[in-house]
């Protein structure tokens, strides 16, 4: 009897071992699996599972099951969890569709409520930005306050880098009309500033795009306002 | 967890920025060569050479990827982008691949990269393709995008691309290919210390234990202050300690496990080594200490559940029966708890909320591949899927269903506008109708045919008067009333030429006439300008009546073609959002289902490990119980069930 429980105490701890051989191995394949990204650890920890090959072997040995006994093995109960890449092409043809969707609606939706005839579009656009920054901007058309708005530090960052923001879109007549921009915000020494400049234009048949740009004038250490028609 | 989610962050950020270093390389023909003022904040001055391309930049710059590709997509069907095409091209495939749709961006990029575009352009764009791909399981893609990078790109990017395809590599169990490319390699030193590990793990794969333990050791002995290097080199020393281990050489491991920090990531796996070395040298007492230090630690780690047993097992082995089947019944007390906690877990993932509660937290409405769970729920199998998370197939697709998401939103939220599209044109129509009878009789009304007719009657007129320089003509009323008296006065002196009473009247109307004459003509020319400039401001006047007459004509005739063209083309997306509504619940759903799954397989996996664990426990149980039974000389106790269904015993001739 005693042979019999040495020999069990032998195969308990070789399964064990195994087991904690694979666990070794196994755990720094999810642990550093969210390394993956940044660097090559997930792979390593993936290569690190075969340092001991013959784990599963003694686990099996031990417990009758290899598959079974080897930790992270799978379950044999457990529903298998399909096929990731098919699903990933079903989500992804999806997303391509739902954007393709988002255009043509974006398009129906401009040419229904803005139709090139009437429509007037005026952006904002700033130019390097050393000596302003921009909290606000406020447009009037033709004496009546069409837009008023207040940038976050995400937006006006946008615009520094070089975005340009579409910041009203509306319908005129044919025929010549007055824009004034009003600029908010803090000008050289942080100090508020508040600028405005005007332009007044001919609305044709086409549409009238309008750029409101805000740059730096280098020599007087202020920053400029002008509004340019896209003709 | 915390380092893992911290680095994730950190990666993540420095991803977004890589990419948006990409595809501003991209810009970077938008700059104008005139344009060299200082650049104060590092910015590049920019001149906008199409107002439309700017408006995307503005939501990229935002990270809104979805509305710039939106935005963008819109453009180029609108024909906004006549001088930006190539650079809103590479913007495209850059956008497509910030919202992880890596098989468009692929196409976009294999057709653009072939090009004019610039190398650094193409190597940038290629790496990030193939890191997508790689992370997205797609190895063969992977490598073949990132094999498309030259050699000339930043070190560190060559370094990440090498250690990619090393990745690759490994993951396709080509150890000689990743031997071979990793040994002659050489780059920054972190990235020095991942080569060297999976140097080194390739090289165990391939049985070269004493070629690989170089590699580890020196990643395991390495100086490093920075928290992701410290959990490799913990990593490198657990990797090498095992493999000592099963080599038989538990002497050589301990030291080893040894250096593994205690509060690192991977400090259980690593007590429970030192214990196991110690107890292959008979170290029993010895091998105690680290096995109770891991027994007092949280029963969710694998090596905790282990140490459950090695602890009464070493007991045993110092003869302390006692202590061992207290031990082993403890164990079994906290198995069995565990397991019922487990399937708790596995019952509240069956009912479907997970992924809800999961994202329960996700407050950012946008769509991009940069998104990661960062922290799980307060939830009873959230302890469980720590695990599954940190794995790249549940986070991808928990990404996947959180994009089905947004995208479910975003078509309810258009299903609501269309409504507003239909009323919209409704009324447009009420509208149309209400207005043609007045514009028809309007039109009616107006003969633009004989206003031209008057117009050139006028034209001639003047320029009779020009010729025969009729002054008096262009003269004001008063004047030509003068002018009509004047020449009754002297068609009267006419017809009296010798009468001598009307001499002085003669004199006076000679006079007056010279007078009036005068003024005529001296005003004359500039009446006749005047006369002309009204003319052309009549014929100006006339065109555009005629043209808003056209135009009127037309918007009556194509007003009701537009508004059925309108309604046919709002009537055919709320048929193509039904549609995607109806594949986008369905593909909701199996995801949902995929991921159930995957929670539940690993869950399941924890559960059967437990299993086994009990059942060893209950079977060292019973044999200790024999032991003690024997050793009294009473009749042994009938084994439990348990026992009886322990395989063990099978295994033992």
């Amino acid at each position: 009897m005693n042979f019999k429980y040495d020999k069990l105490s032998s195969m308990l701890r070789s399964s064990l071992l195994a087991g904690a051989c694979m666990l070794a191995a196994s755990l720094p394949v999810a642990a550093v699996g969210a390394l993956a990204v940044a660097a090559p650890a997930p792979a390593a920890a993936q290569a690190a599972a075969p340092a001991v090959p013959a784990a599963p072997a003694a686990a099996a040995t031990a417990t009758g099951d290899g598959g079974a006994a080897a930790p992270g093995a799978a379950a044999p109960g457990a529903e298998p969890p399909g096929d990731f890449k098919t699903l990933d092409q079903e989500v992804q043809s999806m997303k391509k569709d739902v954007i393709e969707l988002n255009k043509d609606l974006f398009v129906l939706q401009e040419e229904l409520l803005f139709p090139a005839n009437t429509q007037v579009a005026v952006y904002v656009s700033m130019d390097v930005g050393a000596f302003f920054a921009l909290d606000s901007v406020t447009i009037k058309i033709d004496n009546k306050e069409v837009k008023n708005y207040l940038y976050t530090a995400r937006e006006a960052e946008a615009l520094l880098k070089g975005g340009v923001q579409e910041l009203y879109l509306g319908n005129l007549k044919v025929g010549k009309h007055e824009l004034v921009a009003f600029f908010n915000g803090k000008g050289p020494v942080e100090r508020d500033y508040k600028r405005g400049a005007t332009i007044t234009f001919d609305k044709g048949v086409g549409a009238k795009y309008l750029e409101l740009k805000i740059t730096d004038r280098v020599a007087k250490h202020q920053p400029e306002f002008k509004i340019k028609d896209w003709d | 967890m915390t380092t893992r989610v911290t680095a994730r962050r950190v990666i993540r950020w420095a991803r977004a920025l890589a990419l948006g270093g990409l595809l501003m390389s991209g810009l970077a023909p938008c700059a104008s060569a005139k344009n060299i003022k200082p650049d104060p904040n590092g910015l590049p001055p920019h001149d906008i050479k199409d107002l439309s391309y700017g408006d995307v930049l503005f939501y990229f710059f935002q990270d809104d990827y979805f509305d710039a590709i939106t935005r963008l997509l819109a453009a180029q069907e609108l024909d906004r982008l006549p001088n930006t095409e190539g650079e809103a091209e590479l913007l495209l495939g850059g956008l497509y691949l910030s919202l992880g749709e890596h098989v468009e961006a692929g196409k976009i990029f294999e057709k653009l990269l072939n090009a004019n575009t610039t190398e650094a352009v193409r190597n940038k764009a290629w790496f990030y393709l193939g890191k997508v791909w790689y992370e997205r399981g797609y190895l063969a893609e992977s490598e073949r995008a990132l094999r498309q990078v030259s050699d000339k790109i930043q070190p560190r990017i060559s370094a990440e691309r090498t250690m990619l395809l090393s990745q690759i590599m490994l993951r396709e169990g080509r150890y000689d290919d990743a031997i071979a490319s990793l040994g002659a390699w050489h780059g920054p030193p972190d990235w020095t210390a991942y080569a060297e590990f999976n140097l080194g793990v390739a090289l165990v794969r391939k049985g070269r234990l004493a070629d690989a333990m170089p590699h580890l050791d020196q990643v395991g002995r390495m100086a490093t202050s920075s928290e992701e290097l410290l959990a490799l080199k913990d990593k490198a020393n657990l990797a090498q300690g095992f493999a000592l281990m099963q080599a038989d050489r538990p002497a050589d491991a301990r030291p080893i496990l040894e250096r593994v920090r205690l509060n690192g990531p991977y400090s259980s796996k690593a007590l429970l080594g030192v214990g196991w070395a110690d107890s292959s040298l008979g170290e029993f007492k010895r091998a105690l200490v680290p096995w109770l230090a891991l027994r007092k630690r949280d029963l969710l780690d694998s090596a905790v559940q282990e140490s459950y047993l090695t602890v009464p097992y070493a007991y045993n082995q110092l003869g302390a029966t006692g202590q061992a089947a207290d031990f082993y019944n403890s164990a079994i007390d906290s198995f069995d708890k565990e397991r019922k906690l487990i399937d708790d877990s596995i019952g509240q993932i069956r009912s479907g909320k997970l992924l809800d509660r999961l994202l329960t937290d996700d407050k950012q409405n946008t769509l991009t591949w940069y998104w990661q769970l960062k922290t799980l729920p307060d939830a009873p199998e959230s302890r469980y899927l720590y695990q599954l998370l940190a794995g790249d197939e549940f986070q991808e697709g928990l990404k996947n269903y959180r994009e089905l998401n947004f995208m479910r939103r975003n078509l309810d939220a258009w299903r609501e506008d269309l409504a507003a599209f239909n009323d919209m044109l409704d009324t447009r129509q009420h509208a149309y109708e209400d207005r043609v009878p007045k514009a028809d009789s309007l039109v009616a009304a107006t003969d633009l045919d004989a206003l031209n007719k008057k117009r050139v009657d006028f034209t001639s007129r003047l320029n009779e008067i020009e010729q025969s320089n009729d002054v008096a003509a262009l003269g004001t009323a008063e004047e030509r009333a003068n002018w009509a008296r004047l020449k009754h006065i002297e068609d009267f002196l006419a017809l009296h030429p010798d009468d001598p009473d009307l001499s002085d009247m003669r004199d006076r109307e000679r006079l007056l006439k010279g007078v009036l004459y005068w003024r005529l003509s001296q005003s004359f020319k500039a009446r006749l300008w005047n006369e002309r400039h009204a003319v052309k401001e009549l014929e100006t006047a006339l065109i555009e009546t005629r043209q808003r007459d056209l135009s009127v004509k037309q918007a009556r005739q194509d007003m009701p073609n537009n508004n059925s063209d309108f309604a046919r083309r709002v009537a055919g997306i709320e048929e193509r959002i039904a549609s995607l509504q109806k594949r986008l619940a369905a593909l909701s759903q199996q995801q949902n289902r995929y991921l159930q799954a995957l929670a539940i397989h690993e869950l399941e996996a924890q559960k059967q490990r437990i299993d086994i664990y009990q059942i060893q426990a209950r079977y060292e149980l019973a044999a200790i119980y024999d032991k003690t039974a024997e050793k009294a000389g009473r009749p042994q106790p009938k084994a439990n069930p348990a026992t009886q269904a322990n395989p063990t015993p099978k295994a033992n001739p």
